[in-house]
């Protein structure tokens, strides 16, 4: 099922949580609204739900239908709450079969469709149980099988991870994944964890102030962020300000605090504007590769496992960051090792600035 | 230091479990071994068989289920409705109705039945207003008999059942509901399955209290006229002291008593148990506005209720200060002189409740904040038992805890010379067991807040044992500690049935004196004590408000 938004304005008071969204979401998508909390992407789960029905302004359509004016048990979804919203005096199987109970079908069907839910999310025996005397992530399941059992057009999941171990999550992570694919069901996902973001999505939504700011797959959004709050929440990025001094067409040339760096080519910054610069650490290498070469110190070092990363500070007291991917042949540099440093004009994106 | 047994802790463990023995297990066994055996101290059911053949008795017994079922429903009704609309809708007056639903908590039924008589009696204002108006000549029966029982007791205790389900609905995870309306569930459907459900635990701490309560109550019955009702007659039975066979069949009926608020208080915890639904979130479900007509209809039947409820006050009042008050709507003529009696001529009343109160408080804190401590933080052998003694003394009827205590201290104690039961510090002794389930309560809420790690922290930079309860715990808990211990101070200013059957001359407290002045006819003396009564409940009341905010509800889980 289609999911489309035009212009959705949603209010509390004096506060906007979402303003004029528009957005279309793909039949038999995972599309993710990713952001930091405060950021409306909750809000803009609940009003495709129906939870704040109807928005203070705009259209929803699931397909051909209009449902901003629709309560939440017309619009056909299933939702999997971030506590899950297990009812606690219901066993697993009562919670489960709650809507089909409501919608007086049949025993046998009833019966049939609970085992059925049991099977695809690997509860099968559980059924008796209350949801007290479930593990997290047994409930976690419960929730989903609870969304799932009344066939719903759109399953719509708020943070289901976040009360997870961080080993569960991965694993339930791609148990989700694995079922929507198998559903072919379109599905929106709310998440504030960028990594979780990435791994799952067909699509993703960066929100922030209730306004959308970039829609893209995940390797776009990680490779081609279109502002400097994109370029920083997704990933680790070196933000680095100054000012375009040349425009042409193989790439621009950015007057910096370390001194002008070579960009690869962009349009949405002109000759003589204030941009920013983006650079991943990865990019980054030991040494005077790439066009663009500085000289710092190590400030500081971290071992993060796969990767070892360096804060140099270069002369101009900007700290880049620098990962070396083979940390197993790599010899630790002892804070405050003079070097240099270098990344090619391709890997360094010019943004706007804001 | 080296970790080594000390003393000090092990010997306040065991005085807190010898006052425990001493004063409710000990009298309470007692009534229960006079009930079981004969004037030759053999081992009998006579007794009970002598009970089951009165026709009486019997329906003594079947009135008081009756009553406690009815009282139950009614203020179930009430309660579950006025929590509803005060938690989920928006209206004009909300929040004042939310100090209102207090207000009935606030009198001591004792006093509500005396201002019901003086409004709805059958010479009361609105019989009254009825001849003069409507020239109806035979006044309508309002209040005597079973019917104003039921009546004034669904009025005073509704409050009961809408603390316990408002605290329980401020629990419930609005995602619950949420979630219930995804699949299909709304209104009614939605209400009775998920909502209702969930606030059973607090209900059905609510609804036992109302029980035993309206079970337990003689004082009321009595003052309406009734006296086919077990603690009506229990009370009967006791204070005649003449005849040896009847006084038994007083104990045997206690002891009855207690063994079915026993037997009710273990079958609701068993069901509570199993349904225990604490979730930590305590976000808000938004209220909803109500339509014009809705919201016309809603605040009428509040004020409706309040009205009601707020007739006692008005009764009470009106007597205090009615000069000749008789055959009129109101009084005539008005007077301080009834103020003047109970207040300069008797001063007893006043001096001895607040001397009681008082003295049972400070047994209440020194005993319970203890307690509690043990309940929160240790694993003391006999914790779980303490814990189960502490819930017992709620569902234990004043009544039987009365009879218990002059039944066990009329004797007296092995080495002394004395009874107890002629020695005045029994009121507040039997004040303070009565009353010490609150300030445990209390206390233990906040001990659970306090997290064990602040205590743990002290100890790491050298605070052990007492020291760190009095310098960390001690500054973290007191505002708990402070709403029990008031609280036990309210209920103790109005507690009538335990302290009727102890008090002798000379020992009234403000309650025995309503009693007394009531039953002998003096209705304004017992209205201006009432009064003061209410006053200072109040007064308290307030001051609670201010410390804790509106949330009484836990007080009587």
């Amino acid at each position: 099922m289609k999911i489309s938004l035009q212009g959705v304005v949603k209010r509390f008071g004096a506060t906007i949580a979402v303003d004029r969204t528009h957005l279309e979401i793909a039949d038999g998508e995972l599309f993710t609204l990713l952001g930091p909390s405060g950021c409306g992407k909750t809000t803009l789960l609940r009003l495709i739900a129906g939870f704040y029905s109807p928005p203070d302004e705009g259209t929803i359509h699931f397909g051909e239908r209009r449902v901003e004016r629709l309560p939440p048990y017309e619009r056909n979804i299933g939702m999997v709450f971030q506590n899950y919203a297990l009812w606690p005096h219901m066993t697993v199987g009562a919670n489960i079969t709650y809507g089909l109970r409501l919608r007086k079908l049949s025993a046998d069907e009833i019966a049939g469709r609970l085992e059925r839910g049991l099977r695809q999310v690997n509860l099968v025996g559980l059924a008796e149980r209350f949801p007290g005397q479930l593990s997290g992530g047994q409930q976690q399941r419960v929730a989903l099988a609870r969304a799932l059992v009344l066939n719903p057009d759109i399953l719509l999941l708020d943070e289901p991870l976040s009360n997870l171990d961080a080993k569960i999550r991965v694993q339930v992570r791609a148990e989700i994944r694995r079922l929507q694919q198998e559903l072919r069901i379109t599905t929106v996902y709310v998440t504030h964890d960028q990594e979780e973001a990435l791994s799952l999505s067909d699509r993703v939504a960066v929100m922030r102030d209730g306004r959308i700011q970039q829609v893209a797959t995940p390797r776009e959004l990680y490779e081609r962020p279109v502002n400097r709050f994109v370029a920083d929440f997704v990933g680790t990025n070196n933000l680095i300000p100054g000012v375009c001094t040349e425009q042409g067409r193989g790439g621009v040339i950015v007057d910096t605090p370390l001194g002008p760096v070579q960009a690869g080519p962009v349009d949405a910054v002109g000759a003589g504007e204030r941009c920013v610069l983006a650079v991943r650490p990865e990019n980054v290498v030991l040494g005077s590769g790439g066009e663009n070469v500085f000289s710092g110190r190590i400030a500081f070092a971290s071992y993060l496992g796969d990767t070892l990363r360096y804060d140099v500070e270069t002369e101009s007291g900007l700290v880049i960051k620098v990962d070396v991917r083979d940390s197993w042949h790599h010899r630790l540099l002892p804070v405050g090792e003079p070097l240099q440093l270098g990344f090619p004009a391709s890997a360094v994106l010019t943004l706007p600035d804001e | 230091m080296n970790a080594r047994w000390r003393p000090g802790p092990a010997l306040g463990y065991a005085a807190i479990w010898l006052f425990l023995i001493l004063f409710l297990v000990y009298p309470l066994l007692r009534i229960f071994y006079d009930a079981f055996t004969d004037e030759a101290g053999r081992f009998t059911l006579t007794n009970f068989l002598e009970f089951g053949r009165d026709a009486y008795y019997l329906r003594s017994l079947a009135n008081s289920m009756l009553l406690g079922l009815a009282t139950v429903a009614g203020t179930t009704v009430l309660g579950f409705a006025i929590a509803l609309l005060l938690v989920r809708f928006d209206f004009r007056g909300r929040d004042l109705f939310g100090y209102l639903t207090l207000i009935p908590i606030i009198s001591p039924p004792l006093v509500g039945v005396l201002g019901f008589t003086f409004i709805m009696g059958r010479a009361g204002t609105v019989n009254v207003l009825l001849h003069d108006w409507f020239d109806v000549a035979r006044p309508i029966n309002f209040v005597y008999g079973l019917h104003g029982v039921w009546l004034v007791e669904t009025l005073h205790l509704f409050p009961m059942i809408t603390l316990n389900v408002l605290d329980a609905l401020a629990k419930i995870d609005p995602s619950l509901e949420e979630a219930a309306e995804s699949v299909g569930a709304r209104g009614w459907t939605k209400l009775r399955t998920i909502t209702l459900p969930l606030t059973t635990p607090g209900y059905v701490a609510g609804a036992l209290l109302v029980f035993i309560w309206t079970f337990s109550d003689f004082a009321t019955p009595l003052v309406l006229g009734v006296h086919d009702l077990l603690a009506a007659q229990a009370y009967l039975n006791i204070v005649q002291f003449v005849d040896r066979r009847l006084f038994r069949m007083g104990i045997v009926i206690s002891a009855l008593m207690v063994g079915l608020a026993v037997l009710f208080l273990v079958a609701a915890r068993r069901y509570v148990a199993i349904k225990d639904y604490s979730s930590l979130s305590y976000s808000r479900i938004a209220r909803r506005r109500l339509s014009g007509v809705a919201q016309t209809a809603t605040i009428g039947f509040l004020s409706l209720v309040m009205l009601a409820s707020f007739i006692p006050y008005l009764g009470v009042a009106l007597a205090s200060v009615g000069k000749g008050w008789s055959l009129t709507a109101i009084p005539l003529s008005y007077t301080l002189q009834y103020y003047e009696r109970v207040i300069v001529e008797t001063p007893k009343y006043i001096l001895n409740s607040f001397l009681y109160s008082g003295l049972a408080v400070l047994g209440c804190v020194m005993f319970g904040v203890p307690i509690a401590w043990v309940l929160a933080r240790t694993r003391a052998p006999g914790r779980d038992l303490l814990d189960g003694l502490n819930t017992l003394i709620l569902a234990i009827p004043g009544t039987a805890i009365g009879i218990a205590y002059v039944r066990a201290f009329h004797v007296p104690f092995p080495g002394f010379d004395i009874n107890l039961t002629s020695v005045w510090l029994v009121i507040p002794l039997v004040l303070c067991i009565r009353r010490l389930p609150y300030t445990v309560r209390g206390a233990y809420a906040s001990l659970l807040l306090v997290h064990r790690s602040t205590e743990e922290a002290a100890a790491s930079v050298g605070a052990t044992g007492l020291r760190s309860f009095r310098d960390i715990t001690l500054p973290l808990i007191w505002r708990g500690v402070l709403i029990g211990s008031l609280f036990s101070f309210m209920t103790s200013l109005q507690e009538a049935s335990a302290v009727l059957f102890l008090s002798l001359g000379g020992w009234e407290t403000i309650p025995v004196g309503i009693f007394a002045f009531y039953i002998a006819g003096s209705a304004n003396e017992a209205a201006a004590l009432g009064v003061i009564l209410i006053a200072v409940a109040a007064l308290t009341v307030l001051i609670i408000n201010r410390i804790a905010g509106a949330r009484l509800g836990g007080m009587f889980g």
